[in-house]
């Protein structure tokens, strides 16, 4: 039972149920007010009817041309509301992205759980970029995209054959 | 005025100054600055990046020098006012910048660039209307959406925050015409504008102009499908409960799990009802029907019957609903308007509806997952259990727990916990050591389990144990926003429980975050602007200040919490943040007085002390009344929950039988009044002191006695340690103090012997005394440390016996008691013989 609202700057003084989760990172202030100023619709949260954060996407529009896409930036959904399909609702708000041709988002290799529900939701994986998540050590990412029905040739989820390094991202 | 007007040179000479400075090497960046100038001595913006490098490196003074020289100049282009700008902005002197930015775009009155930075430098300062006259400047020669919005945001500003209402309402109403102007030009493009109109309309109540408006084909333009859900709130305003029936009803087809559909749908339901029972009838069964024929795995539908049955309960029979509404996490969600009674005799059915009872042993991650729920929902809306029936099922739930462990049923990895770690969390209830080693053993299965971590801190406290919390709280990594709304589980119990080098740590970092975000709060409203976010805009404001303000910050809810409805305190939050604040207050004027007392200690004439000797005699008086008035307002003890903030420390401090009303004040009047030489209140007060000092080590006695269970009463008796602690701290500061006042540093470097006055050696020999008095204290204390009790678990095998599954696991409970209680103590009496050290330092 949900309550999809745009995520607000007093929800971050609730998320704790939330980013206790060992796979969310919780950034420092200035990125979520960031997100708040630029691309409000893209940062959503799903509410329980006891007004407790169940999870939130946090995302943004970018890109030139046939480039132009929706990115994930953050999605996370709290352990006691897992399996619930609340992260394909909440995914569904950045496929949602006007005259976007794909969606993408980044994701640690090491977090099956995650990459199997993207797989499940159409996502594939469009490349490598090695150790992207610094650490000890530190963790090479996939790439994931899903492509948008204004791409119509698919073009922009053909994956590369050979992994990236994180400066080459754009 | 030297312009150069080849910007690639400049460039690149400037660049090296920009390195240095982005990687924080200021005074590579000064000298870079310097050697720029050398060459071109009136390039500007060499100059401001050299004041710049000068502020950084804390030269405020050199670099507001070369600010100002540069302000006359009144420069305008871009470089220069962007390094500006920065200094401005980091010693805080934003109104600055809009005064460099007047100036620049008088010599470039149609400059795009620096009216727009004009228009954010007056957002900086919060100077709507200067807003609103740049903005539409602005848009004048360069018409384009955002600028005039820019304008229409600055006088909604301006009328939100006036308090007159006549101005109020005729700046809305001019700030709608605009956009209504906007609108009826077919000039509206954005989103963002849309909300602003709603925005404006909403502050003037006009609701069904802004229905009118989200029906129009212009919204539906701007905001694509999102017509209906927009509504709601409005249809519900303005009471048109058969248009708001239809519009939930539609939504509600495509989505079944929508909460925020289904409140406003029951609302017209039973609004309906009252009116025409057969129509309303009709829409319940139908949408029912329909909710339950979904076979997906949504809880909407059926947590939807759970609110049915809530409403329906005024009349009729519920219980008919209840069914497999049990697949959520939580269900405080649904506040019961049965009576207790009632409550509780159903109870029951909340464990059994699935054909689980406590007994039940599933097998499956899924069955175990529906029966740790009915078991919670069951323990939510039972009757307080007597403590023999308490024990017995915390027994049960640890039976189980052990049972999964055995099985393999535990199936947590390093990220994820599972289900079955809900039987050892709901058996947290045991006696307290019992639940420590449970809890422990979970963690141990599930390192991701946060609801055992958050728990294990939680009780580690209520022993008086802050070292072993904090060897979980270290686990939870909290950080940034956290520090503020969950630091509070921690962060207040370091103190009290006399681990005060861990609590100065951790108040600094929470410090250091809010100081940071105070600097950035600013520009994220110039972004919010940049990007048209008005709604945000607002939003980020108020985040803004609130983070400044003394608000309640801390998030109550993340323990988890399976107390029944009667134990529920609805007043918990406003009154424990009340009593927080209460105490910071009294600490407040406790700091403030020895801020005097420094003030006090230095060497001017004795006439030039009369208004901080004042100040002082003020505040001490203000602390003194505090505290009297507090003990009056906090007589009464609190209840200890495990989910909820400890009591305050404000409840032992002013009601402890150890004076300390009398003791701080009278130590911080000996201050005041020998700094002004009145010789014999200063005799008084500091034999007042002394005599009162043994008195306070009895009553100290007394309160840290132990009375009843040692290990329970463990942190009452080290709260009251550390409020004794704290005054010798303080108490010794001051000695200090009075030293450098009766003879200060520099007289004694002179070894001249100066002969004294009989008063000044009364002074002398009574200060001595209470130094010996306070070194008499401290020795006590150090006894007390010596006695101090251990935490004797008598059963301690027993309990370990009963969580015994293989040999390799081995509880860590009992050591960290141990050492946390002894490396505790070990701190404190360094803290003592440091203290001792220097009081001895003071005798003359």
């Amino acid at each position: 039972m949900t309550t999809i609202r745009p995520f607000t700057c007093e929800d971050m003084l609730k998320f704790n149920n939330v980013n206790l989760d060992p796979l969310t990172e919780t950034y420092g202030l200035s990125f979520y007010t960031q997100y708040l100023a630029h691309w409000p619709e893209y940062f959503q949260v799903v509410e329980s009817p006891s007004g407790e954060i169940m999870g939130y996407i946090m995302g943004k529009a970018e890109g030139h041309g046939e480039n132009w896409h929706g990115h994930v930036t953050a999605l996370t959904v709290g352990p006691e509301y897992r399996r619930l399909g609340l992260a394909a609702t909440l995914m569904n708000i950045l496929e949602d992205v006007k005259k976007a041709y794909f969606v993408d988002l980044f994701v640690r290799v090491s977090n099956k759980v995650a990459i199997n529900m993207y797989k499940n939701l159409g996502y594939i994986v469009y490349r490598t970029v090695l150790e992207y998540y610094s650490g000890d050590p530190d963790e090479d990412a996939y790439d994931m995209r899903k492509a948008c029905s204004r791409d119509v040739n698919k073009k922009s989820v053909i994956p590369l054959t050979h992994p990236v390094r994180p400066e080459d991202v754009d | 005025m030297a312009h150069m007007h080849d910007g690639g040179i400049v460039e690149r000479r400037l660049r090296p100054i920009y390195d240095w400075l982005d990687i924080g090497n200021n005074k590579k960046a000064l000298q870079e600055a310097e050697k720029v100038l050398k060459k071109t001595p009136t390039l500007q913006a060499a100059r401001a990046l050299k004041a710049l490098a000068l502020f950084r490196l804390g030269k405020g003074l050199e670099a507001q020098v070369v600010l100002d020289a540069l302000a006359d100049e009144k420069p305008s282009d871009d470089t220069t006012l962007q390094a500006m700008t920065i200094s401005y902005r980091e010693s805080q002197q934003l109104h600055k910048v809009c005064m460099l930015y007047e100036n620049a775009v008088k010599s470039e009155p149609t400059n795009e660039e620096l009216h727009s930075h004009l228009f954010m430098s007056y957002v900086r300062v919060g100077d709507y209307r200067s807003q609103q006259r740049a903005a539409m400047a602005l848009y004048k020669f360069a018409p384009k959406n955002p600028y005039y919005f820019w304008a229409v945001m600055s006088i909604v500003l301006q009328a939100k925050t006036s308090e007159d209402n006549t101005k109020r309402g005729i700046l809305l109403a001019l700030a709608q015409r605009m956009v209504d102007n906007f609108i009826s030009e077919n000039k509206m493009e954005a989103e963002q504008e849309a909300r602003l109109y709603i925005m404006i309309l909403e502050l003037q109540e006009k609701w069904e102009d802004i229905l009118k408006f989200i029906e129009s084909p212009l919204y539906s333009q701007l905001v694509p499908g999102s017509t209906a859900q927009a509504s709601i709130p409005y249809l519900k305003k303005l009471g048109q409960w058969k248009r708001l029936n239809v519009v939930c009803k539609e939504l509600l087809w495509d989505n079944q799990d929508r909460w925020d559909y289904y409140v406003p749908y029951f609302d017209s339901v039973f609004y309906l009802m009252k009116e025409n029972e057969e129509d309303a009838d009709s829409s319940i069964d139908n949408t029912a029907r329909k909710s339950m024929s979904s076979g997906r795995t949504l809880r909407g539908p059926y947590l939807a019957r759970l609110e049915l049955w809530k409403r329906l309960a005024v009349d009729g029979d519920p219980t008919s609903l209840i069914g497999s509404a049990l697949c959520g996490a939580r269900l405080e969600a649904v506040s019961w308007n049965d009576s207790t009674e009632e409550r509780e005799e159903k109870c029951r059915e909340f464990l059994t509806c699935l054909g689980f009872d406590e007994n039940s042993e599933p097998e499956s991650a899924d069955d175990i997952q529906r029966h740790v729920s009915c078991l919670a929902a069951w323990r939510l809306v039972a009757a307080p259990q007597p403590s023999a029936g308490a024990l017995e099922l915390a027994a049960t739930l640890r039976g189980h727990y052990l049972r999964c462990l055995q099985k393999g049923l535990v199936t947590s990895n390093i990220t994820e916990f599972c289900p079955a770690d809900n039987y050892g969390i709901l058996a947290s209830s045991a006696p307290i050591v019992e639940a420590l080693c449970l809890l422990e053993l979970v963690l141990h299965h599930s390192p991701a389990n946060f609801h055992a971590k958050l728990l294990l801190v939680k009780l580690y406290h209520l022993l008086g144990n802050a070292l072993a919390a904090d060897s979980i709280y270290q686990r939870l990594e909290v950080k940034h926003i956290q520090l503020v709304s969950l630091g509070w589980l921690h962060c207040a119990r370091l103190a009290p429980a006399c681990l005060a080098s861990r609590a100065l740590q951790l108040l600094a970092d929470t410090r250091a975050f809010l100081k940071h975000h105070g600097k950035d709060s600013v520009e994220h409203l110039t972004y919010a602007y940049k990007y048209g976010t008005f709604e945000k805009l607002v939003e980020l404001s108020a985040w803004a200040a609130r983070l400044e303000a003394c608000a309640d910050n801390r998030d109550l809810n993340v323990i988890v919490n399976y107390e029944p409805p009667q134990f529920q305190d609805e007043n918990l939050k406003a009154r424990t943040f009340d009593q927080e604040v209460s105490y910071l207050r009294l600490k407040d004027a406790l700091v403030s007085a020895i801020a005097l007392c420094i003030e006090l200690a230095d060497s001017r004439p004795v006439d030039e002390k009369k208004g901080h000797y004042e100040q002082l005699n003020t505040c001490i008086e203000a602390f003194s009344t505090a505290m009297e008035k507090c003990r009056q307002l906090y007589a009464e003890k609190e209840r200890i929950s495990i989910s909820a903030p400890f009591p305050s420390r404000i409840i032992a401090f002013v009601n402890s039988p150890v004076p300390y009303r009398e003791l701080y004040a009278t130590i911080l009047r000996l201050v005041g009044e020998l700094a002004i030489s009145r010789t014999a209140a200063a005799h008084d007060a500091c034999q007042a002191v002394a005599r009162l000092l043994p008195k306070a080590q009895d009553q100290l006695q007394d309160e840290i006695a132990v009375k009843g269970d040692p290990v329970w009463s463990m942190r009452d008796r080290l709260e009251c340690l550390s409020n004794y602690l704290e005054f010798i701290g303080i108490i010794t500061f001051l000695l200090g103090v009075c030293n450098e006042l009766f003879s200060p540093a520099s007289a004694k470097k002179s070894k001249k012997k100066t002969s004294h006055s009989p008063d000044e050696i009364k002074t002398s020999e009574l200060l001595n005394e209470l130094n010996n008095a306070v070194q008499t204290s401290i020795t006590f204390l150090e006894h007390i440390l010596d006695e101090w009790p251990k935490y004797e678990v008598s059963n301690m095998d027993e309990i370990l016996a009963k969580l015994t599954l293989d040999d390799k696991y081995q509880s860590p409970v009992e050591n960290k008691l141990k050492t946390g209680r002894d490396d505790m103590l070990n701190d404190v009496r360094n803290i003592l013989k440091r203290k001792s050290k220097y009081l001895k330092s003071l005798l003359q």
